[in-house]
C-alpha cells in the first residue's frame, strides 16, 4: 500500500525536507553472513557495447526530419548593454527559420535566458535556428549587435569592498571561538586561494527539442530529467503531461547540468516559432564561459589547539567568486563536520562579479574547502611537532559534530591506518633529498554525504524469454549505475546481470526519481530495483510451485534455474516464464527514508607522492594511494573506476586547471582546451584503491555513494606531500611551475 | 557552391556534394550519417572526432572533408568485424574498464588502433605519449592504459 511520509535528506551540504510517495516493503535484507550473489563482483558496463561500437546516441547526435541547427548569439564584454541588433537582416538570411532577441525567450527558473544587458562575457542574448550550421553562421554575422559597454567587477576583493553579494553570506558558530582562541596554548593563521575550476565534459550541454501542437520533446543531456520537465513546464506553462525529456545517453556532466539548461528553453523555444525540430549544441568556448565552474575561493584560518594538538577552536572565512549565479556551496564544511572542535565561528561570503554563473562541481564547496583545510591542520601538525596522520588520529569524531547525531558507520579511523600502511607512510621522511627533483607525501582525510533516499522507484517485467525489463527513473551520466542496478537485480532473479535490459533516461518510462548528483543515485535507486525484483522473484516461485507442485518456500531463483532447496528439481526459469506467453510478470518498487537522527556520511583518506622538478618546477604525482568507506561495493569494477577519474580531476585542480581572467577585459583568455589544461593520460599516476567499508547497517541494501568522494582528499593530499617535498607551502592552486619556481626564489 | 566528393568510409563509397569549407566530421556526422565521431571541441583539442585517414589518426574537425575525397576512411563504426564481433580493442576497453560516458571512446579507439598499427608492441609510455592527444573526463585513464597493453600482449 502507498503513503506519503515527511522526509529529510542532505543533498550537497543542504538539508531538504520533501513529502515522499513510498510503497510498504517486504523484501528481507541481504543475510549478514552470505554474500549476495553476483552483488560485489566485477561487472563489466553493460551498455558500453553501444559506446564502443559507436552506436550510441547522445543528444548531440540526434538527427530528426528537418532538424534545425541552432546557435547563440553572446556578449564578448564583461557587462554591457546592448544598444541595437540588426535581428531582421538576420532572419532575411537565406535558410534562416527563427531569430529570437531579449524579450523574445521565456524565463529559465525565473532569470532571463535572452539578455538585453548582459553581465558577464558569454552572456546569451539572441539565437538563430537555420538549416544548416552555416546559415545560422552567416545570420549571426548579419546581427551587427551595438554594444555600450559598462563597468564591472571580477577581482573578489573588489566585489568584497563593494559588498555585492550573489547568495546571502552564511554565519556558523558553536561554542566561543575568540575566547577558546585567546586561551589555546598553540595558535596558527593561514590563508589559501582555489582557483575556478572548469567542469569540461566530454560532451558539451545541448538540447534537441520538438515542439508539436500535441506537446514538447526534448533530448537533453542533463543530470535530472524531471527537474528539467520541471523547468520547461514553468517556462513554457505547460503541464507535466505534454512535455517529455529524454537522455539516453550521456557524455558526462559532473555538477554541470542540472536541468535542461538555458540551452533547453532556447532550443524549445526557436522550434515553437519555427515549427521543426531545433539542435543546440554548445562550442567548447561557450561552454566554458556561461555553464558554471567550481567557485574560486579565498580561505583564511585561525586555529587554535592544545600541546597535544587537540583542536580547540576555529575562525575561518571564505570569500567565494559566484559570478552571476549559483549558492553559497559548502565551503567551510570540512572545518565543521570532521573532526572534534568545540567552538568555531565561521563566514562565508559568496560574491557577485561579472562572469558565468558558478554551477555544482563534483564535490562543490566540500573539496576546495578540504584543499585549504587539510593544508592548515598540517601546518597545525607541524606546530605541534605530530606527524600529520596523528594529528587527525587525535580529532577524530565518533558523532557528527555539527548536530551531536551518531553515524550510520564510520570507518575513517581504518581508512588512515589502511592507506598509511600502502603508501610506506613511516617511511615518508626517506624520500626527502636536497636534490634537483624532491620528493615528499602527504594526506588528507574525505568527508561527504551520499546516503541516497527517496523519492526513487523501479518497474520489473519478465516474459516469455525470461530476460526481464527494468525501467529506473533516473538517468545515466556515464558513471555506471545502470550496470549497478542489473547487478542488484540480478540477485534477486538468479541470473547475470548482462541478461538485464535497463531502459533510464525519460520521463515517459517513470513517474519520477533522483537526480544524478549528490552521490546519491545509486544508493537511491538500488532499494526501489530490489523490490520491485523482489515482486517478480516471489510471483515466479508461485508459478513454479503450482507448475513442479513443490511450495514456493522450498524453491530458489539461482543461476539461472528453478532449484528446490532438496536439490532434486533444477529447470531452467524459461522453463516457467515459456507459459507466459505475451503476458508478463510484473513488480514494483520504491525507496524507503533512511532512518531519522543519524548523520549518513562516507569516509576516507588519500595519501599523495609528488616528485617536484625544483630547476623546471614541474610537478608530478608519481602514486595516490585512496581508501574510502562508501558502505557495500555493487561493482567493484565500475567503483574503481569512479575514483581514478576523481583522482584525475583532483589532480587537474592541484597542478594545471585554473580559469584565467583578464582584468583589464573581464574576460576569460582560456576558455578553450589547448590553453584550459585538463590531465592527460601523460599525468595518470599510479593509483592504489581500496574500499574498507562494510555494508552500511542502517541503510537500505548497505549502500553509500561514491561520486564525489574520491576528487575531495586528492588535491589536499597534494598540497601538503608538495609541502612535506619542499619545506614550503604553495598557498594559491594550481601548482603550476610558475607558483613552484617563484615559491623557491 | 558544391563540390562532388566520394567519400570512402570503412569501405564503402558515399557520393557527395559539399561546401569546400565543410570539415570532414561534419560530413561524416550529416551527410554521411556516420555519429560515432564526435565533437568536443571543433579545434583539434580533444580528440573525439579522430578518425583514420589512410591509416594515420586525423582530427576529422579540423580536416577539410573534400582532402578527404577518394582517400580510404575509418571511423569507430569500421573498427568491429562484419558479423558484429568487437574488435579486440573494443574488447579490451570493455573488459579492462576503459569505458565510462563514451563521448572520448571513439577517438581512444581510434589512436589506439592507430598506434598498434604501426607499433605492435608498445610500452607503456608508449602508449601514454601516443593516447595524450585523446583527453577523457570521466575514467581517469588506467582503464584505457590496460586495455591496449592487453592487446598488444596478445600479439
Amino acid at each position: 500500500m502507498a503513503r506519503l511520509i515527511k522526509t529529510e535528506a542532505v543533498v550537497e551540504g543542504r538539508t531538504e525536507v520533501r513529502w515522499t510517495l513510498v510503497e510498504e516493503d517486504s523484501t528481507p535484507e541481504w543475510p549478514a553472513d552470505q554474500p549476495p550473489g553476483v552483488v560485489g563482483e566485477p561487472t563489466t558496463r553493460l551498455t558500453a557495447g553501444a559506446r564502443l561500437s559507436g552506436s550510441a546516441r547522445y543528444t548531440s547526435d540526434m538527427q530528426l526530419p528537418r532538424q534545425l541547427e541552432a546557435t547563440v548569439l553572446r556578449s564578448p564584454h564583461a557587462n554591457a548593454r546592448l544598444t541595437s541588433i540588426s535581428l531582421d537582416a538576420a532572419r532575411a538570411v537565406p535558410g534562416v527559420r527563427a531569430v529570437i532577441g531579449p524579450g523574445d525567450c521565456p524565463q529559465f527558473d525565473g532569470e532571463a535566458v535572452l539578455h538585453d544587458e548582459p553581465p558577464y562575457g558569454g552572456a546569451a542574448v539572441a539565437a538563430i535556428a537555420a538549416e544548416t550550421r552555416e546559415a545560422a553562421d552567416e545570420a549571426m554575422a548579419a546581427l551587427d549587435p551595438q554594444w555600450e559597454p559598462l563597468g564591472f567587477v571580477v577581482d573578489l576583493d573588489q566585489s568584497l569592498e563593494n559588498q555585492t553579494f550573489q547568495d546571502d553570506p552564511v554565519e556558523y558558530e558553536r561554542g566561543d571561538a575568540e575566547t577558546a582562541l585567546a586561551a589555546a596554548e598553540l595558535t596558527i593563521t593561514s590563508d589559501y586561494l582555489a582557483p575556478a575550476q572548469l567542469h569540461n565534459s566530454m560532451e558539451p550541454h545541448c538540447a534537441v527539442a520538438d515542439w508539436r501542437p500535441d506537446g514538447l520533446t526534448l533530448w537533453s543531456s542533463t543530470q535530472g530529467i524531471y527537474q528539467a520537465r520541471s523547468q520547461l513546464c514553468g517556462s513554457f506553462g505547460l503541464d507535466q503531461e505534454h512535455v517529455r525529456v529524454i537522455c539516453h545517453f550521456m557524455g558526462g556532466g559532473f555538477g554541470s547540468k542540472f536541468g535542461c539548461g538555458p540551452e533547453g528553453v532556447i532550443a524549445a523555444e526557436l522550434s515553437r516559432r519555427a515549427g521543426r525540430p531545433v539542435r543546440l549544441v554548445l562550442s567548447r568556448r561557450d561552454e566554458n564561459l556561461s555553464t558554471g565552474y567550481r567557485t574560486p575561493a579565498r580561505f583564511s584560518f585561525t586555529i587554535g589547539a592544545g600541546c597535544d594538538g587537540r583542536l580547540q577552536a576555529v575562525e575561518a572565512s571564505a570569500v567565494m567568486g559566484l559570478g552571476t549565479g549559483g549558492w553559497a556551496y559548502p565551503v567551510l564544511e570540512p572545518v565543521k563536520s570532521v573532526y572534534a572542535c568545540e567552538h568555531q565561528h565561521l563566514m562565508t561570503l559568496p560574491m557577485r562579479l561579472n562572469l558565468g554563473p558558478a554551477a555544482a562541481f563534483r564535490a562543490p564547496g566540500v573539496m576546495e574547502g578540504t584543499w585549504a583545510f587539510e593544508q592548515a591542520l598540517d601546518e597545525l601538525a607541524e606546530a605541534a611537532g605530530l606527524d600529520p596522520l596523528e594529528l587527525r588520529r587525535r580529532n577524530h569524531t565518533d558523532v557528527d559534530p555539527s548536530t551531536g547525531r551518531p553515524y550510520t558507520s564510520k570507518r575513517l579511523l581504518e581508512s588512515y591506518d589502511l592507506a598509511a600502511e600502502l603508501a610506506g607512510w613511516d617511511a615518508r621522511d626517506e624520500l626527502r633529498s636536497d636534490g634537483r627533483v624532491r620528493r615528499g607525501m602527504g594526506c588528507a582525510s574525505q568527508y561527504w554525504w551520499g546516503g541516497g533516499g527517496p523519492p526513487a522507484y523501479a518497474d520489473v517485467r519478465i516474459g516469455s524469454d525470461a530476460k526481464p525489463v527494468l525501467t529506473v527513473g533516473m538517468q545515466d551520466l556515464g558513471t555506471g549505475v545502470t550496470t549497478a542496478c542489473a547487478v542488484v537485480l540480478a540477485e534477486r532473479l538468479g541470473i547475470r546481470p548482462d541478461q538485464v535490459t535497463v531502459r533510464t533516461g525519460d520521463t515517459d518510462l517513470a513517474g519520477h526519481g533522483p537526480f544524478s548528483g549528490g552521490s546519491m543515485t545509486l544508493a537511491s535507486v538500488a532499494p526501489a530495483v530490489r523490490s520491485a525484483g523482489h515482486h517478480v522473484r516471489t510471483q515466479l516461485l508461485e508459478l513454479a510451485a503450482d507448475m513442479f507442485e513443490i511450495a514456493a518456500s522450498d524453491l530458489e531463483l539461482t543461476e539461472g534455474e528453478v532449484r528446490s532447496t532438496d536439490g532434486t528439481l533444477r529447470r531452467p526459469i524459461h522453463d516457467v516464464t515459456e507459459k507466459l506467453g505475451n503476458a508478463w510478470v510484473t513488480g514494483s518498487g520504491s525507496r524507503a527514508p533512511n532512518p531519522d537522527g543519524m548523520a549518513v556520511n562516507t569516509f576516507g583518506c588519500q595519501i599523495a607522492q609528488v616528485a617536484v622538478d625544483t630547476l623546471t618546477g614541474l610537478i608530478t604525482v608519481e602514486r595516490v594511494v585512496a581508501v574510502h568507506d562508501i558502505g557495500r561495493v555493487v561493482n567493484p569494477m565500475g567503483a574503481r573506476s569512479q575514483v581514478l577519474g576523481g583522482i584525475l580531476q583532483g589532480i587537474g585542480f592541484a597542478l594545471s586547471e585554473e580559469r584565467v581572467v583578464d582584468p583589464t577585459t573581464g574576460t576569460v583568455v582560456n576558455a578553450g582546451l589547448e590553453d584550459y589544461k585538463i590531465p592527460t593520460l601523460a599525468d595518470l599516476p599510479e593509483v592504489e584503491c581500496r574500499f574498507v567499508g562494510e555494508p552500511d547497517p542502517e541503510l537500505a541494501l548497505g549502500i553509500k555513494g561514491l561520486g564525489e568522494p574520491p576528487i575531495i582528499p586528492t588535491p589536499g593530499a597534494i598540497g601538503n606531500a608538495v609541502a612535506h617535498a619542499l619545506g614550503l607551502r604553495l598557498r594559491e592552486a594550481p601548482y603550476t611551475p610558475r607558483r613552484v619556481l617563484e615559491a623557491l626564489q | 557552391m558544391r563540390y562532388d566528393a566520394t567519400l570512402k568510409v570503412n569501405g564503402r563509397a558515399y557520393p557527395v556534394a559539399i561546401e569546400p569549407g565543410r570539415n570532414l566530421l561534419s560530413v561524416l556526422r550529416s551527410e554521411v550519417g556516420l555519429t560515432g565521431a564526435k565533437e568536443g571541441c571543433d579545434d583539434s583539442e580533444c580528440g573525439a572526432c579522430m578518425v583514420l585517414l589512410d591509416g594515420q589518426p586525423v582530427n576529422s574537425c579540423s580536416y577539410l572533408a573534400l582532402q578527404a575525397d577518394g582517400r580510404e576512411i575509418v571511423t569507430i563504426e569500421g573498427l568491429a568485424g562484419e558479423d558484429g564481433d568487437l574488435h579486440p580493442l573494443q574488447q579490451a576497453f570493455l573488459d579492462q574498464g576503459g569505458v565510462q560516458c563514451g563521448f572520448c571512446t571513439p577517438g581512444m579507439l581510434i589512436s589506439a588502433k592507430a598506434l598498434l598499427d604501426r607499433n605492435p608492441s608498445p610500452d607503456e609510455d608508449e602508449i601514454r605519449l601516443a593516447l595524450s592527444g585523446n583527453l577523457c573526463r570521466c575514467t581517469g585513464y588506467s582503464g584505457i592504459v590496460r586495455a591496449v597493453q592487453a592487446v598488444a600482449e596478445q600479439r
